[in-house]
């Protein structure tokens, strides 16, 4: 198994879980979690993909395990804040400047080689043509 | 505001506000097909399912753009606050559009792909040994699956759910999906030298949201600059700071900050948190004695900080005192739902009396 395809079973199985966590905790859970969503129904889908995303936080919030996070200290929030713009600055620059220097100029081809709008409706675009015959093989063949 | 949840709390300036995002989306991609249908030459010509990728993936990336430049605008000039009050809807719309660029992408390369069109995106490209060529597409997965998560997470049940705190460190992951953004079009679309407005488009974006943040910032930091203490009291300035119905905003030495309002020749003293998502109360209008969250609307009364029936929402408030002319602050906080009596100011007594 390549590791593309063992992320996505492992994302598959990741989510299949979420679903197996999120449907009894739409219909069982939420109430008692959350006084605001008893007797409110027409939210609920909404929330669904949510709920499958982020099913070890609901596992826990539900299971009574995950306490309530009080707020942090908004000073460090906002200079962390301004800390990642300032990373961000610099790591896109860097990036940007890096992928500048990659860019693939195709030059135009000589007038003499330009095709008319009319010349390529013209070509004959079918996979056993002469034009689309990039092998040789047809020529041969014929 | 939130006694039972709803789908949407739809209101008239939400309608607006989402038609308009919709028009715009529409004329945008419009415009971009009958543009790429005249400008370009006909040897070069895409395809309409090429073209198609390109727009909404040319549309998600102006959207994210546009989004993540409302918060700094609305720091730095209050003219732009409304624009930042149903920023959620825009978000979600955004996270469509760019769910439409995947699904294109999905459907004109790997339909008929014959391992699973996941792997294939995944698997297609893998020179991470050398820059010419190196893989786009991750960032692209990268930032899309940030998008999800945010948009998943958009209701408000979640902010409860979750708590502000958690939530707003979730939501915070859109900076990092913003730079992932502009690797994916920086080695995949630009890598292309024929088209010279893309690297205006990608370069020129990039800085704008950088140096809007980076300003914002900058404000911030020269707003808050530690409050002077008198006795463990914080000095918020003389009343005269402070125009009627109005606040200002003083430092707590845990970096909390408290909206001193004057109203009514009376001073106030509130969290400038809101308890819905945190907005700056503090920027808020006061309408009959509660201050209005400039982002979602949640009201609070001055004098004891709790939500108007029915709702529930409470904030701190703080007492407040005058001592020589200058509004002192007491850095700690009443209990939540208690009254803190305001204090009026002398000008006023007279008339009181």
């Amino acid at each position: 198994m390549t590791i593309a395809a063992a992320i996505v079973v492992l994302v598959k199985a990741y989510l299949l879980t979420g679903a197996a966590v999120a449907i009894p905790f739409l219909v069982f859970g939420i109430g008692k979690t959350d006084p605001s969503a008893r007797g409110a129904y027409g939210f609920r889908p909404l929330i669904f993909p949510g709920l499958v995303l982020l099913w070890p936080l609901v596992a826990l919030r539900w299971a009574g395990t995950w306490e309530r996070q009080p707020d942090g200290n908004r000073r460090a929030q906002r200079r962390a804040h301004a800390l990642i713009w300032l990373a961000l600055a610099v790591v896109l620059s860097v990036a940007l400047a890096l992928a500048w220097n990659q860019r693939q100029v195709v030059l135009p081809a000589p007038p003499s080689q330009r095709l008319s709008a009319a010349q390529v409706m013209d070509i004959d675009f079918s996979p056993m043509s002469p034009a689309m015959d990039v092998t040789g093989i047809v020529e041969r063949a014929s | 505001m939130s006694v039972s949840y709803k789908s949407v709390g739809w209101t008239r300036s939400k309608v607006i506000y989402d038609v308009v995002l919709l028009l715009g989306i529409a004329l945008f991609l419009r415009g971009f097909f009958y543009a790429a249908e005249q400008l370009r030459p006909v040897v070069t010509a895409l395809d309409a399912q090429s073209l198609q990728i390109r727009a909404y993936g040319s549309c998600a990336f102006l959207l994210l753009t546009l989004v993540l430049m409302i918060g700094p605008l609305a720091r730095l000039d209050r003219r732009f606050l409304p624009l930042l009050y149903n920023r959620r809807h825009f978000g979600v719309i955004t996270f469509a559009v760019a769910a439409m660029h995947l699904e294109s992408v999905l459907v004109w390369y790997l339909a008929y792909s014959p391992i699973d069109p996941w792997v294939a995106l995944l698997a297609m490209d893998a020179s991470y040994g050398q820059l010419r060529g190196f893989p786009f597409i991750p960032f692209g997965l990268a930032a899309f699956l940030v998008l999800l998560v945010l948009a998943a997470t958009s209701h408000d049940f979640w902010l409860s759910f979750l708590t502000p705190p958690v939530w707003k460190a979730i939501h915070m992951a859109v900076y990092g999906a913003y730079g992932s953004v502009i690797l994916h079009v920086a080695f995949g679309a630009l890598q292309d030298a024929r088209n010279p407005g893309l690297p205006l488009l990608v370069i020129g974006s990039a800085v704008l949201v950088c140096g809007l943040h980076l300003a914002a910032a900058w404000r911030e930091r020269e707003r808050t600059d530690a409050s002077p203490a008198t006795a463990n009291w914080l000095d918020a300035g003389t009343p005269d700071l402070i125009p009627e119905g109005r606040s200002r905003i003083v430092d707590l030495p845990n970096g909390s900050r408290v909206a001193v309002f004057r109203d009514n020749g009376k001073l106030f003293a509130i969290s400038n948190a809101c308890a819905h998502q945190n907005g700056p109360l503090g920027e808020g209008k006061l309408v009959k004695g509660c201050v209005i969250c400039p982002w979602h609307g949640y009201e609070y009364r001055l004098v004891d900080g709790c939500a108007p029936a029915p709702f529930t929402e409470k904030v701190r408030t703080f007492r407040v005192r005058l001592d020589e002319g200058r509004i002192l602050v007491d850095p700690n906080p009443r209990p939540l739902g208690e009254k803190a009596e305001p204090v009026l100011l002398p000008e006023y007594r007279h008339e009181q009396a």
